[in-house]
């Protein structure tokens, strides 16, 4: 018999359970509607937005910060997954089967990373007829938006594991689930410039890890990799580590 | 060959002590039966023995393997059915058998037959297509433990799997499990309440109590060991002021007034009680109506060693 590595075979089965119809389309409509409803009717209000050495209409900024946000979207399924296996009792069956807890937690990173990848490929696919005028698609961009992908969903997917880890209660959960994500969604450059924002408020945007993530994702799309968005990398590789770390002490100490 | 072996296994949450010093020795291709009142240690000791926790002091071996060396080595050749239920409240019936063999890296071929005869065994064909979320108590824990077969494993461990199952199901699983040793080898570690359960299905038997071994034998034996005292129930037509005057010289017996004349024996020598007794109501004239001999059942005898360990 042919094996299959434990990891793989933990991702099949995260993945069978996590994406359904209803899924798909709410990582299609949602954008969609943002992209296209809020994208035009705020185009009167934006006229145009300065990004590196180019000025991109509204739409197209926003269709690029709704990758990343579709990303921290999506990265939700980790700390569903975790939050689901501890709450009908198949974190322990996974446990008590050939698996170690090394293989839980790397099954959910490449899941959240599958994931993070297929949900930015979707958005790129729906915002580029928005975007198509300014993209400067390259090889050192195109890898470029595959890291902030990927390492984008390491950082918000170890941010929803540790929730799910220190929260039983399924109204807990939800709360400071979706007080974080929408603080992070809200707060950050995925929907609005920086510039010309209050001071304050524009130092929240860079203490949120959304900002990074889209700063890099729209400078992989329009070509613009400046110093800034390469500090902006390393930040991000190091929250997603710290927060990677985090996340997998608490799961390995969750006791039975 | 030895299953099972444990050494001094003890567990230990803080204050609490859930596993006192257990000694066990389990032989292959038997269902051993794991009893104790709540919180005896019994779920302890099993997840213990399935390397979910490791123990404060002592050794394990199962299957021959060391656990603290090698417990992945260990889970790769067991099933277990754990009390609490586990499903993917998002999967069908088959699907989560399906899925489960699939993570056990049974070839798609055979997870398809296996997926079929097992829906079949356990009487879930008809719901085959429901979500696990839209299933009963009992349609889960049915699920949960015909999963377990979808893949080979030599030491199954089942932790009062029959809870929520009705009495048919309950029988149904019981003779699928007997098939199961009997054709395969396979060996048992099986936790219940219901001990008519352990009864009928296993060979062997543990009682624990305050994380302790009481006593480990076959049903027959734990009878012989511990039923020696019989209770033999003789139901009268009447009570007569002689007949009690002549029946309190005798200390194993009691009369009962209600719901009808009765008299209860209790004694280790119940037969030599007995003919005395029916001398006595041959003298005073009573007629008897029925005699009925109890015979011990392990339900006694569970009570009486807890009762006594207590």
């Amino acid at each position: 018999m042919i094996q299959i590595n434990p990891i793989i075979r933990l991702v099949n089965r995260n993945l069978t359970i996590s994406i359904n119809p209803g899924f798909i389309i709410w990582q299609i409509l949602f954008p969609l509607i943002y992209i296209f409803v809020a994208g035009f009717a705020y185009t009167a209000l934006i006229d145009s937005v300065p990004f590196g050495g180019k000025n991109l209409d509204y739409p197209a900024f926003l269709a690029s910060g709704m990758i990343g946000f579709n990303i921290m979207n999506s990265t939700l399924i980790s700390g569903i997954i975790i939050w689901n296996d501890r709450r009908h009792g198949m974190f322990e069956q996974i446990m008590s089967g050939p698996f170690t807890r090394t293989h839980y937690i790397l099954s959910n990173i490449v899941t959240i990373g599958i994931i993070g990848l297929f949900s930015a490929a979707l958005i790129t696919a729906v915002g580029y007829p928005v975007f198509f005028d300014s993209v400067e698609f390259n090889i050192v961009t195109i890898p470029l938006i595959i890291f902030g992908s990927v390492v984008g969903a390491i950082l918000f997917g170890s941010i929803a594991s540790i929730i799910s880890v220190k929260l039983r209660s399924s109204e807990g959960f939800n709360v400071i689930i979706n007080t974080v994500f929408l603080f992070c969604a809200f707060a950050s450059t995925a929907f609005y410039p920086v510039q010309g924002a209050p001071q304050p408020l524009a130092t929240i945007f860079y203490l949120n890890p959304l900002s990074y993530l889209v700063d890099i994702i729209r400078a992989g799309i329009f070509g613009q990799v400046t110093d800034f968005v390469i500090t902006e990398m390393l930040v991000l590789v190091a929250l997603a580590a710290i927060l990677f770390v985090i996340a997998t002490k608490l799961l390995t100490k969750l006791d039975f | 060959m030895l299953c099972i072996e444990t050494k001094d296994l003890r567990k230990k949450y803080a204050s609490t002590v859930a596993v006192d010093g257990v000694d066990l020795q389990i032989e292959s291709g038997q269902v051993f039966g794991f009893l104790g009142p709540n919180g005896a240690g019994k779920s302890t000791v099993i997840k213990l023995l399935t390397t979910l926790i490791s123990p404060s002091n002592g050794k394990i071996s199962v299957l021959g393997i060391d656990s603290a060396k090698h417990p992945l080595e260990i889970r790769k050749k067991i099933g277990v059915v754990l009390q609490q239920p586990s499903y993917e409240p998002t999967l069908s019936a088959e699907k989560s058998l399906e899925k489960y063999g699939m993570m056990w890296n049974i070839d798609k071929k055979t997870r398809k037959k296996r997926t079929e005869e097992l829906l079949s065994a356990f009487g879930l064909e008809e719901i085959r297509k429901k979500k696990m979320d839209d299933l009963s108590i009992g349609q889960r824990r049915r699920v949960q433990v015909a999963r377990e077969f979808m893949h080979d494993m030599d030491l199954l461990f089942l932790d009062e799997p029959t809870v929520g199952l009705d009495p048919a199901a309950r029988r149904k699983l019981l003779d699928f499990l007997r098939e199961q040793v009997k054709n395969s080898g396979l060996t048992i570690f099986y936790t219940t309440h219901v001990l008519s359960e352990a009864e009928y299905l296993c060979d062997n038997i543990a009682i624990i109590n305050n994380g302790k071994i009481m006593a480990v034998d076959s049903p027959s034996e734990l009878k012989n060991r511990f039923g020696h005292e019989k209770t033999i129930k003789i139901h009268i037509s009447t009570v007569s002021e002689e007949l009690k005057s002549k029946l309190s010289t005798i200390p194993e017996c009691q009369i009962k007034l209600e719901p009808e004349p009765t008299v209860i024996i209790n004694s280790t020598k119940s037969e030599i009680v007995l003919m005395n007794i029916l001398k006595i109501l041959n003298e005073t004239d009573t007629k008897i109506n029925d005699l009925s001999a109890i015979p011990t059942n392990l339900e006694e005898i569970f009570l009486k060693v807890v009762g006594d360990s207590n």
